[in-house]
């Protein structure tokens, strides 16, 4: 097992490097931020822009390929991944966006997964009744609405029940209301916080895994394994929920060890509409600040995420699934 | 003679619910599963399915009852409609009764009671029926635990490893921890026999049990359903489609068409004195492994009949050669016939049938054809195929982007063999012996191919350039398994024919011409060109597959198991239209198939391959009445033949375990892990087996008869790879069923 881990992990940090220096070429040959501080008011001379930007690490006059060096270099020995050309450490910046995007999706993808899964065993042991049907009817709603305008639709119900108290009981933007005392009352502020985005983002995310896991549970309800199971003497209930259900949790399992790393990268929209600064809305920041590093940042972190979610994914395979040993 | 089908012993009541009363009255008390007028209803988009129509049986305890019948008969719904398996949606009516006590209707969980423990069920596909996530372990425990909340763990752990051992799984303990991906499908079916018999069931029921396997694991299989029933003292009820398979183990057979049972009777009387034309049929369509004699196997014409409409008249009449006006007069009841009141027929004519009457002549089976090159010797007739010391190494290799060698698969390893003008060539062998990829390095042709090819004249190694392949083959044409699946289902049968000649550069009105000669030769209406494939049932598209074959006028035809996807009685139709091209045309076969009937009754030549080497070649009557290597004799010694008294007397050799992997293949024989003869072996001679590789040499004629003959006998046409084919035979692997029990009559 170690020994698959360490090639598995030797081949992405290989991929990672790569996807991640072209990033950055392709970065720092597009994005020009000295252009955007000559827009300033006082207008700035060129050089000194050019010696501002040279300050932080940022120096337009040098090559693409002198700026890579330099930039690996730094990250190589002091694991330093440069500066924003508003002088804001990558690093430091970093932390905190990570914190918050994981704050905002961990508790609605437990409740997405929990939530998904069940309602698929529910409905595909209801096939076709009135329960299944009502069920996967809002899950298949669920895909074709856009996120962002399902994320508004929670929101103003929010400020409905809002108004209709006429009290503010939740809050639609924001992480925390500032300068609370801690205890009790910043507990309930945070929750009060979190109440709107969690319910939001687990509405609009469960609906494709309910419609996954009724899917491969139908397909194996029938099989002839279950038979089996029934000749054997179990009822067909019992049949489903013992020999079934685990092998239809199989493929299932699979994309959420994919979803769990996606917690940490965050999403743009909900992170935008719901005013979360995370990674997400960070990375599309990033770009139209014209800033090199930070969006080179996160695309090597994105690319982190995605060969940890590969590798979670084949644990959970082999996990649920004899069949697939790891070599 | 047992006594076992009682049902319509009395005379016929006219409504279903009286005769059911009546037959309740006069069911044998002491039988432990009583079926009376069972009916299956499904509904389909179609209307309404009448799957099973009134099946009446007794089965009593220890007894093996047979239901004998094709695709679409009605055999295994009955089967799941007595475990209460079936579908929610399907209307079961009329009673199963388990000692006395009525098992329809009752709800599932009081199924459960009796499902596993007095009731268990073999399922068909043993390689789908074990969930793929348990170890077989578990999955043993698990049917103890359902019965037995009382026992304790090491009991029940205990029990499945004498259950394991029961029915021939080595070193059960270990196993019991094993997962079903790390069993063969003939090992997965002992596991499948073990859980059905874990809690002593009073009746088995086993649903095509060996269908899915090679025959000499179909013979381990049907040694430990034998040894599960003497263990338990279960009833059996074995449902199969091959009249050979239940012979030997069956007291009782009930032979089912359109959903009805046809014909009952004790097992000697349905196969030595069957009154029915439809059991005549399907017995005169088997073809036998045991016989030299060549005579045509008997075609059953038609379809059978599509259940959604009742049937007016008898339900075989349409199919029936000796149908007259008054089979079309209300459906046949069954009645005893005159021999006996145990021996039932559905049928109106059952009393000037019997034992006497010749299936060939009431069928009107075609004569033998003969061929034009019949009367040539073969060293005579010109060579069509040649392979000269072909092999296929695969190489078996480790490792995702630094691929290490760690071994080769020789799937195929030299290969030298002929065929001749006007005659079948066939090869043998279990699966994964290489014949498959044998046709496929035929069909490659390829300079760069180990060993040498030579399509009518054409050799590989000389002109592997697009003319001479295009030459080539137009020379050599194959016919696949699967006729669905070989047959693009969206062209008409028109265009599958007229590819190849477009290809051959034909002008339209030659292509249009020779289609409709075509048709005619394979049995089809020309009439029927527009239609698309799916409008033709399976047999049919078997035709259209040689049609399409035979389009180019090629001089060999390659058939890929041609007739295994076939039912028997259709089966026989293809068989005998390929022997009478074979005649007509002149044409040559190189046939792959796994029945060795079909390759006996077809072929003039044959060659068993073993781990990719051929262990036996020659003339298949010499080959088949006197097998000199001991796989020859094994493979044949596992085939069942239709013929209940041949089959309680045969000695059997059972080989153990499977084919091994090409891997682990021994230096020496390959055959020496599983020989029979091997084991028998003293330590001395086994070294030679271990060491040396079997040179193929073909058989002399005795020293007796050289003496006798005033010319020097030349050489037989049989070559064996084997230094000790005299060799006594292992007496565990030799097993003789007791002629002397319960079937005497």
């Amino acid at each position: 097992m170690l020994r698959y881990l360490a090639k598995r992990g030797i081949t992405y940090v290989f991929m990672i490097f790569l996807t991640t220096s072209a990033g950055y070429f392709l970065a720092v040959s597009s994005l020009k931020p000295a252009l955007l501080e000559q827009e300033r008011i006082p207008r700035p001379t060129p050089e000194q822009v050019a010696n501002s930007m040279r300050l932080k690490g940022l120096d337009p006059d040098l090559s693409p390929w002198e700026r890579y060096v330099e930039w690996l270099t730094a990250i190589v020995t002091r694991w330093d991944w440069g500066r924003s050309p508003n002088g804001a450490f990558i690093n430091a910046e970093f932390g905190d966006r990570v914190w918050i995007s994981t704050r905002l999706f961990l508790a609605s993808i437990v409740l997405t997964l929990v939530i998904g899964v069940a309602l698929g065993v529910y409905s595909a042991a209801r096939q076709y009744k009135f329960q299944d049907r009502v069920i996967t009817s809002y899950s298949y709603l669920a895909y074709i609405v856009p996120a962002p305008i399902a994320y508004f639709l929670v929101q103003l119900g929010a400020i409905n029940i809002n108004e209709t108290v006429g009290e503010r009981i939740f809050f639609v933007t924001g992480i925390s209301t500032p300068g609370l005392e801690p205890g009790w009352a910043q507990f309930i502020d945070m929750l009060a916080h979190y109440a709107v985005p969690t319910v939001a983002i687990t509405l609009v995310g469960w609906g494709s895994y309910q419609i996954a896991q009724r899917q491969y549970l139908l397909d194996n309800v029938n099989a002839d394994f279950v038979r089996t199971a029934r000749a054997k003497g179990l009822t067909r209930n019992q049949a489903i929920s013992r020999h079934a259900l685990r092998v239809s949790f199989i493929p299932v399992a699979q994309s959420i060890a994919f979803t769990i790393p996606a917690i940490f990268a965050g999403g743009f929209f909900a992170e935008k509409i719901f005013a979360w600064p995370g990674v997400g809305s960070w990375s599309i920041d990033a770009i139209s600040l014209q800033d090199v590093n930070a969006a080179t940042a996160t695309l090597a972190y994105g690319s982190v995420i995605f060969a940890l979610g590969a590798i979670l994914a084949d644990f959970a395979t082999t996990l649920v699934d004899p069949r697939v040993r790891v070599q | 003679m047992s006594s076992e089908i009682a049902a319509g012993r009395v005379e016929q009541p006219q409504s279903p619910a009286e005769r059911l009363h009546v037959a309740g009255l006069h069911a044998p008390s002491d039988a432990i599963l009583s079926v009376r007028d069972l009916n299956v209803r499904f509904n389909t988009e179609n209307g309404i399915v009448h799957a099973v129509r009134g099946v009446d049986f007794d089965l009593m305890p220890g007894k093996t009852l047979g239901i004998v019948g094709e695709s679409g008969s009605g055999k295994s719904v009955t089967s799941l409609a007595i475990m209460g398996l079936l579908p929610t949606t399907a209307e079961v009516t009329g009673s199963v009764r388990l000692k006395g006590k009525e098992l329809l209707g009752l709800s599932d969980k009081a199924m459960c009671e009796y499902r596993g423990n007095e009731l268990a069920m073999v399922f068909q596909d043993p390689l789908s029926s074990l969930t793929p996530v348990y170890t077989v372990g578990t999955q043993i425990i698990e049917a103890l635990t359902i019965h037995n909340p009382g026992m304790s763990k090491q009991t029940k752990e205990a029990r499945a490893v004498e259950l394991l051992a029961m029915v021939g799984i080595p070193s059960p303990k270990e196993r019991l921890r094993a997962f079903p991906h790390e069993f063969s499908g003939g090992m997965r079916q002992r596991v499948m026999i073990a859980i059905a018999i874990a809690n002593n069931p009073r009746v088995l029921i086993a649903d095509e049990p060996t269908t899915a396997l090679d025959v000499t694991i179909q013979a381990q299989v049907l040694e430990v359903l034998h040894t599960a029933q003497e263990e338990t003292g279960a009833a059996v009820v074995m449902i199969t489609h091959d009249l050979g398979v239940v012979a030997g183990m069956a007291d009782d057979i009930m032979v089912m068409y359109a959903g009805r049972p046809v014909e009952t009777g004790a097992v000697d009387d349905i196969y030595y004195n069957p009154r029915m034309p439809y059991t005549m049929g399907l017995l005169g369509a088997v073809p036998r492994v045991d016989v030299a004699e060549k005579s045509s196997l008997v075609p059953i014409e038609g379809m059978p009949p599509n259940l959604i409409h009742p049937p007016t008249g008898c339900s075989f009449a349409p199919r029936c050669p000796l149908a007259s006006d008054a089979c079309l007069e209300g459906e046949p009841a069954l009645a005893p016939v005159p021999d006996g009141p145990l021996h039932l027929a559905a049928c109106i004519k059952s009393g000037s049938l019997g034992g006497d009457v010749d299936v060939l002549d009431v069928f009107a089976a075609p004569p033998v054809p003969v061929s034009r090159f019949d009367a040539i010797p073969r060293e005579e007739r010109a060579t069509v195929l040649q392979l000269k010391d072909v092999r296929k190494h695969f190489p078996l290799t480790r490792g995702a982007l630094l691929k290490k060698r760690i071994g080769t698969v020789k799937a195929v390893d030299g290969l030298t063999f002929d065929i001749r003008e006007g005659e079948c060539f066939s090869i043998v062998g279990e699966s994964g012996s290489g014949k498959t990829t044998t046709l496929l390095e035929i069909m490659e042709f390829h300079k760069d191919q180990d060993g040498e090819v030579v399509i009518g004249g054409i050799s590989n190694k000389k002109a592997a350039d697009a003319r001479a392949k295009s030459a080539m083959r137009r020379e050599l044409q194959m016919v696949f398994q699967d006729p669905t699946g070989a047959l693009d289902p969206r062209f008409t049968v028109y265009e599958v024919l007229a590819e190849p000649l477009q290809n051959a550069g034909m002008e339209k009105p030659a292509i249009r011409k020779r289609i409709m000669e075509l048709m005619k030769l394979v049995g089809l209406q020309p009439d029927h060109v527009n239609r698309f494939p799916n409008q033709f049932s399976g047999g049919q598209r078997q035709r259209i597959g040689i049609a399409r074959a035979l389009a180019v006028n090629p001089k060999l035809v390659v058939l890929d198991e041609p007739v295994s996807a076939l039912d028997v009685s259709v089966q026989a139709g293809v068989i005998n239209l390929l022997d009478k091209l074979r005649a007509e045309l002149g044409l040559s076969y190189l046939l792959v198939a796994h029945d060795l009937s079909v390759v006996r009754h077809i072929s003039n030549r044959v060659a068993v391959m073993y781990l990719g080497k051929i262990v036996e070649i020659g003339e298949v009557d010499r080959v088949f009445d006197n097998p000199r290597h001991p796989y020859t004799r094994a493979l044949l010694s596992a085939i069942p033949v239709p013929d209940p008294q041949l089959e309680r007397t045969r000695e059997r050799i059972i080989l153990q375990g499977d084919l091994p992997s090409p891997l682990d293949a021994p230096k020496g024989c390959n055959f020496a892990t599983r020989c029979p003869v091997f084991a028998a072996l003293p330590k001395t001679k086994q070294e030679k087996c271990l060491t040396l590789e079997p040179p193929l040499l073909p058989v002399t004629p005795s020293p007796a008869a050289q003496t006798l003959a005033a010319d020097p006998l030349p050489a037989l046409d049989q070559r064996f790879a084997c230094f000790f084919p005299d060799g006594e035979i292992d007496e565990d692997m030799l097993v003789v069923h007791e002629a002397a029990d319960h079937h005497a009559p």
